[in-house]
C-alpha cells in the first residue's frame, strides 16, 4: 500500500464506492424490475417488488458509504457475492414458479406466496415460534445440566462408574424417540412428556462426552493442585471441570442437534403448539406455504441457537484460541 | 523478609528433613518392580541436594514420596520431625513438565496455591511479587501457550514460589529447556535459594548442572537405587563453571556413574 503511508486527510476527494456492492445493488434491481413488469397471477407480486427494491437502494447506499466505514464493519463488503447469488436464485425461483408455471402448485410456492404467509400469519408463527424456543430451552436446560453432573459423577466417583457405565452403555445408544409412547403415556401433560424427551436426547450426549473429559484429564494436574493444598472441592472446581470443558461443549453441541429432532417429532404427535404442530397443521390442510415458511423459520431458529451455543463456547473456552483451529 | 508465620513459630526458612530406610515397588505387569531399595540420608535445613543418578533409576519416585503424593512401602520421610503422609503447600513441587493449566493465564496459574488455600484476601499482592521475581512481570495476562518453554518453566517456579514453600522440590525442571536457557536458569534458581534460604531438592541426571547449583550432591546407582555417594561441594557462590575444581569433581562422579571410560 503505497498511499497508506501519507495523512489521510491530505486527501479530502471522495471515495470511490464499492464495485462488488453497486454489481449487487443492480443485480437486485433487475430482479425486482422482473418481478414487477413480467405479469403472473399470483398475490403479493407487488409487494414483493417493493422489498426487492428496497434491497437494492439499501445495497447501493452501503456501496456509497462503504469507503468510510470502519475497518470492522467494511467486512460486510465480502458479502456482496452472496448478495448477487441469492438475487439471481430469487429471480430463476420466481421465474420457474409464478411465472411460467413451469413447477406446478400447490407444492411448489412462488416466493410472493411464502412472503403472503409471514404478512398473514405472522402472529401465529411467532407464537408457535416462542412456544418451541419455550419447549426446547426447558428440556435442553435441564438435559444438559443433568447430563453434565451425571457425566462429571461417573468420571470423578469410581462407585458411580460401576453402576452407572452398563446402565449408559445400554441406554444411550436407544434413540429418544423411541421413548415417545411410553412419555406421552406416563407423563401427566404432553408438555411435561416433551420436556422429558428433549432432556433425555440432549442429557446422554452431554453425559457421555463429560465423563470422557473428566477421565482424560491428565494425573500431573492433579498433583500439581495437591501439592499446592487443593482439597478435593479445589480439585473438582478448579482442575476437573475446566480441564474437562472442551469435550463437555462437544457433547452440548451434539446433544442440541439431538433436542431439534426430538423436539419437532414431540410438536408433531402430542404438544399441541410449535412449529413441529405447525408443520404437521399446514401439510393437513395441504397448505404448503405455511409449510414452507414454518420449515425456513425453522431453519432460522436451529441455527441461531447453535450460533448462540458458538458464541458462549468462544467465550468460556477462549484460551483454546492459540491451541487448535475451529 | 520476615515472614509472620515463620517468626511465631521461630522454625527457619528451610526444612529438615529426614528420609529413613525407605523401600519402594511399583507393580508392573503384576510383579513388584523395586524402584527404591533402603535409602536413608538427612537434608539440613537451607540445604540445596542435588540427587544424581541415572534416568528411570527412581529419583522421580523418591520426589513424589516426599512430596507426598504416594506413601512409601517400607520406611518414613520426615519434615522437620513429622512424618509426611499427605501433599503440603510447604513442600512443592516443579516438575520437569511446567503443567500450568492451559485454561488459566499465567497469572492465574501462579495464584493457585494462594486460591487453594483461601489466601487470595491477604497475600494476592505475592503473585506479581512472584512474578517479577522470576522476569515474567509482564506476561501476568499471557496464556500459557504463548509462552516459550523457558517462560513456562518460570511461571510454574513463580506458582511454588508464591506460597513460601520450606522445602523447593525440583524434578528434573531443566530438562527439557536448550542449553542457554538453561545455563542462565541454572543460576537464577541458585540466586532464588539463597535470598529465600529454603531448602532445596533437586533431581536431575545432567552432572555439571549438580554440581554448579548443589551444596551437596547424592549419587544413586542404577535401578533399585541405593546411594552410592555423598559428596559435599565446598565452593561458594557465585560458582564458576570453568573452575578446576569442578572439572575434577565431574572427573570423579562420571566414575561413579560407571563413565568413567569414556572421560
Amino acid at each position: 500500500m503505497s498511499d497508506s503511508a501519507l495523512p489521510r486527510y491530505a486527501f479530502a476527494a471522495p471515495q470511490r464506492p464499492w464495485p462488488g456492492v453497486l454489481l449487487a445493488a443492480a443485480v437486485w434491481a433487475a430482479a425486482g424490475a422482473l418481478i414487477r413488469i413480467w405479469p403472473d397471477e399470483a398475490d403479493f407480486t407487488r409487494l414483493l417488488s417493493t422489498i426487492v427494491f428496497g434491497i437494492a437502494v439499501a445495497l447501493s447506499l452501503l456501496a456509497a458509504a462503504g469507503p468510510y466505514l470502519p475497518e470492522r464493519a467494511a467486512k460486510v463488503r465480502f458479502a456482496a457475492p452472496w448478495a448477487i447469488a441469492l438475487a439471481v436464485a430469487l429471480a430463476a425461483w420466481e421465474v420457474i414458479t409464478a411465472k411460467t408455471g413451469y413447477l406446478p402448485r400447490p407444492f411448489f410456492v412462488p416466493p410472493q406466496e411464502l412472503l403472503g404467509v409471514f404478512v398473514d400469519d405472522w402472529a401465529k408463527l411467532f407464537e408457535c415460534v416462542a412456544h418451541s424456543v419455550l419447549l426446547l430451552a426447558s428440556g435442553y436446560a435441564l438435559g444438559s445440566t443433568l447430563g453434565f453432573l451425571t457425566g462429571l459423577a461417573l468420571g470423578w466417583s469410581k462407585a458411580v462408574g460401576y453402576w452407572g457405565h452398563p446402565i449408559l452403555r445400554l441406554i444411550g445408544p436407544l434413540p429418544a424417540t423411541a421413548w415417545l409412547p411410553i412419555a406421552f403415556f406416563m407423563f401427566p401433560t404432553s408438555w411435561s412428556a416433551a420436556v422429558f424427551l428433549i432432556a433425555l436426547a440432549s442429557g446422554l450426549p452431554v453425559a457421555i462426552l463429560t465423563w470422557s473429559g473428566v477421565s482424560s484429564v491428565g494425573g500431573a494436574y492433579y498433583d500439581i493442585a495437591r501439592t499446592l493444598g487443593g482439597s478435593p472441592r479445589f480439585l473438582v472446581l478448579k482442575v476437573t471441570i475446566p480441564a474437562a470443558m472442551p469435550n463437555v461443549f462437544v457433547g452440548l453441541f451434539m446433544g442440541l442437534s439431538a433436542s431439534f429432532a426430538v423436539l419437532v417429532v414431540a410438536e408433531m404427535m402430542g404438544v399441541k403448539a410449535g412449529l413441529g404442530w405447525y408443520l404437521q397443521w399446514a401439510q393437513g390442510w395441504a397448505a404448503y406455504g405455511n409449510m414452507y415458511a414454518a420449515l425456513g423459520v425453522m431453519a432460522v431458529m436451529c441455527s441461531s441457537l447453535v450460533t448462540l451455543l458458538f458464541q458462549v463456547r468462544g467465550r468460556l473456552l477462549a484460551w483454546q484460541k492459540g491451541l487448535l483451529r475451529w | 523478609m520476615v515472614n509472620p508465620a515463620t517468626a511465631e513459630t521461630a522454625l527457619p526458612a528451610g526444612m529438615a528433613l529426614e528420609i529413613d530406610g525407605i523401600r519402594h515397588a511399583f507393580t508392573l505387569e503384576g510383579k513388584p518392580l523395586p524402584v527404591l531399595s533402603d535409602v536413608s540420608f538427612n537434608v539440613e535445613p537451607g540445604e540445596f541436594v542435588a540427587l544424581l543418578g541415572p534416568s528411570g533409576c527412581g529419583k522421580s519416585t523418591l520426589l513424589r514420596l516426599l512430596a507426598g503424593l504416594e506413601p512409601p512401602d517400607l520406611g518414613e520421610a520426615r519434615a522437620d520431625g513429622a512424618a509426611i503422609t499427605t501433599p503440603d503447600p510447604s513442600r512443592v513441587v516443579v516438575f520437569q513438565d511446567p503443567t500450568l493449566f492451559p485454561w488459566r493465564t499465567v497469572r492465574a496459574n501462579v495464584a493457585l496455591g494462594l486460591e487453594a488455600q483461601g489466601l487470595m484476601k491477604t497475600r494476592a499482592h505475592r503473585i506479581d511479587e512472584a512474578l517479577e521475581r522470576v522476569g515474567l512481570g509482564a506476561f501476568g495476562n499471557v496464556y500459557p501457550h504463548q509462552l516459550s518453554g523457558g517462560m513456562a518453566q518460570r511461571a510454574a517456579l513463580a506458582r511454588a514460589l508464591v506460597n513460601d514453600p520450606r522445602l523447593l522440590i525440583l524434578d528434573e525442571p531443566l530438562g527439557k529447556l536448550d542449553s542457554l536457557t538453561r545455563m542462565s536458569m541454572q543460576s537464577e534458581i541458585v540466586d532464588l535459594w539463597r535470598r529465600d534460604g529454603f531448602t532445596t531438592l533437586l533431581v536431575t541426571h545432567d552432572v555439571e548442572e549438580a554440581l554448579f547449583m548443589a551444596t551437596r550432591v547424592i549419587v544413586f546407582s542404577e535401578r533399585p537405587a541405593r546411594i552410592t555417594a555423598d559428596i559435599a561441594i565446598e565452593r561458594d557462590y557465585p560458582r564458576h563453571r570453568s573452575d578446576p575444581y569442578f572439572a575434577d569433581l565431574k572427573r570423579r562422579v562420571f566414575g561413579l556413574l560407571g563413565m568413567d571410560a569414556t572421560w
